[in-house]
């Protein structure tokens, strides 16, 4: 069974091919006639998401696009992991005009294939609207942009304001490491849990590691790192480990029991005083209640190295792009060129749940307490990560790093062997 | 001699012309419509994609372009041996599962069945209840449990524990695998029941009494006469068992996604060939596990079919 998954692919491929021919023959008229649609003929939306707040957001998007022109869009729905799961399948077959998707490699990847349509004419008619960070992010190997970012959310600690003024603890001070430790210790004198921790999906971690290893070696080390250019088993990344090590005591014991919502739900229920996660979640704290949402707040992780301050943030864009086998390419680039303007992002802010705008000239003067602090904090940093596993090689980040993450968790003191089993993994890649 | 090698000759020859008469161009057609078109299915849809993965495992790929595959020798191989320890970890939660398949679950099945066939009081709702969970699919399975054992699931509900302090069945890899083995084995032991139960009910009623009147015990009638009458249901036992131990995936797969909490071969071979992650060390993967589950079972059904002959 499990080999025929396998060889599916290329069994699929060749499924598709025959019935493309046997399509043309029985159909080839309107075959055609699709492949030669305008701007104007119906848009199809990929949506990877099923979950309540962000489907809202992208029925809101579809909602302005249908009455600003007319043209019928329609979406498709599918649950984040199966969608990332067969995107590969999907962009070959016959997938939605637009689709959401990530910045950096994880857009390269697909771009590189030549499944992605270029989107230079939409960065020439609206780039002026995005930072040059995010122009980066967008650009293909080729140097074509491939994507257009509609959102972003920054990765640091979250807390809840009722709670730290209940113990006494100033967190907004919180700047360095030492900071930190002192309220961990204190959280833990309360008994709580200082730090609320996750790895049961393989990839919560890498947050922790990111920023771990921006704050203590920097971000050039940091790239450098994950593009293979330094090696896992320096000294400065065993470094990164020692620290992380520092903060187990004051995490919950239950890491690898738990996924990101897991850990989220202590932060929820105030068990815990500090969620290191990206601010996505807020819409999950209004789902709950306003008042919860409210009482949300976001801080920068603590300075270690002073060389390095506070100048690197993790803070993965999410966007749209177009699929090149879509029926209706024309019409896709001009749906998400839509979606990404400032009137596209507008009507996803009009729905009230929490986002905050990739786009410059968005008005940002509605946005609440947790959002405005969410900008300063992206303010503070000189240099954006996108994320680990959209920082480097797809074959690496998932089936190599996240195992090796939740493996240390099981054992911190094997620090040394986990690095250079990362090392040969990496060596051992099938060559690009 | 000549002569009566003639007459041989001329023998087969009508002989041979009279088979050949028996099928028509119609039927011959037919036959071979009826035999073609399931061969070429079966070659087109099994065959085809088994070779492809073989020969798949031997390149870099990253499953796009049919122009870009690479040749790469026994790289995955090597990469998979020597540099992937969660490979060595995936098979070790790989064959503790068969073991536990073996020497729990599988007996434990066969155990229920001879129970219910002897037709003990009640037998026929213990045969409902055991059998119920087979009825579900093993993703099914995964969700109900998941439901139970979670952080914030019922058990943890029920014993008061917060999230923090919750029992960890899933993460803890102190019991973790028992906990898995635990859920697979309750839909396992009533599929087991049940085939062998259906096996029991053919056994010749006579030859159990022939054993009673010989004065055997019921372990006896059992080792000596039951069991050896079973031998084909227990050819389909036994490599159900080693079947559904490596194949595992669905139920890890609900729990765990694909991220390794607890590695099974089955979730390494999709980890590494879905998604942008794909490469042909995924392929590799499903031929290790395709040797794996292979071998025995082609050495035990040898050995059986060796004995049958005898």
């Amino acid at each position: 069974m499990l080999n025929k998954v396998t060889g599916h692919e290329v069994d699929r491929r060749l499924l598709l091919k025959g019935a493309a021919a046997g399509g043309l023959g029985i159909a080839g008229a309107t075959m055609l006639a699709g492949c030669a649609a305008d701007a104007s003929g119906p848009v199809t939306f990929g949506v990877r998401t099923v979950d309540e707040s962000p489907k809202k957001q992208a029925q809101a998007i579809i909602d302005a696009y249908v009455a600003k022109t007319g043209i019928e869009v329609t979406g498709n729905f599918t649950e984040s992991n199966a969608f990332q799961n067969n995107l590969s399948q999907y962009l070959q077959g016959t997938p939605d005009d637009a689709f959401q998707w990530m910045a950096g490699y994880r857009m390269q990847f697909f771009a590189d294939q030549g499944l992605l349509e270029d989107l230079t004419p939409a960065w020439d008619a609206i780039g002026d609207q995005f930072s040059d960070s995010y122009k980066i992010a967008s650009t293909g190997s080729d140097g074509n942009q491939y994507f257009l970012p509609q959102s972003w959310y920054p990765w640091g600690l979250h807390f809840r304001k009722s709670m730290m003024e209940e113990i006494g603890l100033a967190a907004t001070d919180v700047y360095n490491w030492d900071d930190m430790l002192g309220a961990l210790e204190e959280l833990k004198g309360q008994g709580l849990i200082g730090l609320a921790a996750a790895d049961k999906g393989g990839w919560e971690a890498m947050g922790t590691f990111d920023i771990l290893n921006a704050r203590i070696n920097g971000y050039d080390f940091h790239v450098d790192l994950l593009a293979g250019r330094e090696k896992w088993t320096d000294d400065r990344v065993k470094e990164v480990f020692r620290h992380w090590e520092q903060l187990l005591p004051y995490q919950n014991t239950n890491v690898l029991d738990l996924e990101w919502d897991g850990a989220m739900q202590l932060l929820l229920q105030k068990q815990a005083g500090f969620f290191m996660c990206g601010s996505w979640f807020g819409a999950n704290f209004l789902e709950q209640s306003q008042e919860d949402y409210d009482d949300l707040m976001i801080i920068p992780f603590p300075e270690i190295n002073p060389d390095h301050a506070r100048d690197t943030i993790d803070a993965p864009l999410d966007g749209i792009c177009v699929a090149k086998n879509g029926e209706n390419g024309a019409g896709g680039v001009d749906f998400v060129q839509f979606a990404a303007s400032m009137e596209g992002v507008q009507a996803q802010l009009d729905t009230g749940i929490p986002l905050t705008s990739a786009n410059n000239g968005q008005d940002t003067s509605a946005f609440d307490a947790f959002q405005q602090q969410q900008l300063a904090v992206m303010d503070e940093a000189k240099y954006i990560t996108q994320f680990l596993d959209r920082d480097t090689r797809p074959d690496f980040a998932g089936p190599v790093v996240g195992p090796a993450f939740q493996s240390w968790f099981k054992d911190p003191s094997s620090t040394n062997d986990i690095l250079e089993s990362l090392q040969s993994q990496w060596d051992a890649l099938a060559p690009l | 001699m000549s002569s009566a090698t003639a007459v041989e000759k001329s023998r087969a020859k009508p002989k041979r012309q009279n088979r050949r008469r028996t099928f028509s161009k119609k039927d011959r057609f037919t036959l071979g419509v009826f035999i073609g078109i399931p061969t070429f299915l079966h070659v087109a849809l099994v065959w085809f994609p088994a070779a492809a993965t073989i020969y798949l495992s031997f390149t870099y790929w990253t499953g796009i372009h049919i122009g870009d595959i690479q040749w790469a020798g026994f790289a995955n191989y090597e990469n998979i041996f020597f540099n992937t320890p969660i490979f060595w970890d995936a098979l070790r939660v790989n064959v503790v599962w068969l073991v536990w398949f073996g020497v729990i679950a599988t007996p434990l099945g066969i155990l229920l069945a001879y129970q219910i066939d002897r037709e003990i009081r009640g037998s026929k709702f213990y045969q409902a209840a055991y059998y119920l969970p087979v009825v579900l699919s093993l993703a099914v399975i995964g969700i109900i449990w998941n439901f139970l054992l979670r952080p914030d699931g019922f058990v943890n509900g029920v014993l008061g524990l917060e999230i923090s302090e919750a029992v960890s069945f899933f993460g803890d890899d102190r019991y973790n695998i028992w906990v898995i083995l635990t859920m697979a084995s309750w839909r396992h032991i009533g599929y087991i029941m049940l085939l062998y139960l259906a096996g029991l009910k053919a056994v010749d009623a006579t030859l159990r009494e022939a054993a009673s009147i010989d004065g055997a015990t019921e372990w006896q009638t059992f080792r000596k006469v039951v069991f050896p009458a079973m031998a084909p249901v227990n050819i389909i036992v036994i490599v159900i068992t080693i079947i559904e131990s490596l194949r595992a995936f669905d139920i890890i797969y609900i729990i765990y996604g694909s991220s390794g909490g607890l590695p099974i071969l089955g979730v390494l071979v999709f980890q590494n060939i879905a998604g942008e992650g794909a490469s042909m060390k995924g392929a590799a993967y499903a031929v290790i596990l395709f040797l794996l589950s292979i071998v025995p079972i082609i050495t035990y059904l040898r050995q059986q079919f060796k004995e049958d002959m005898k």
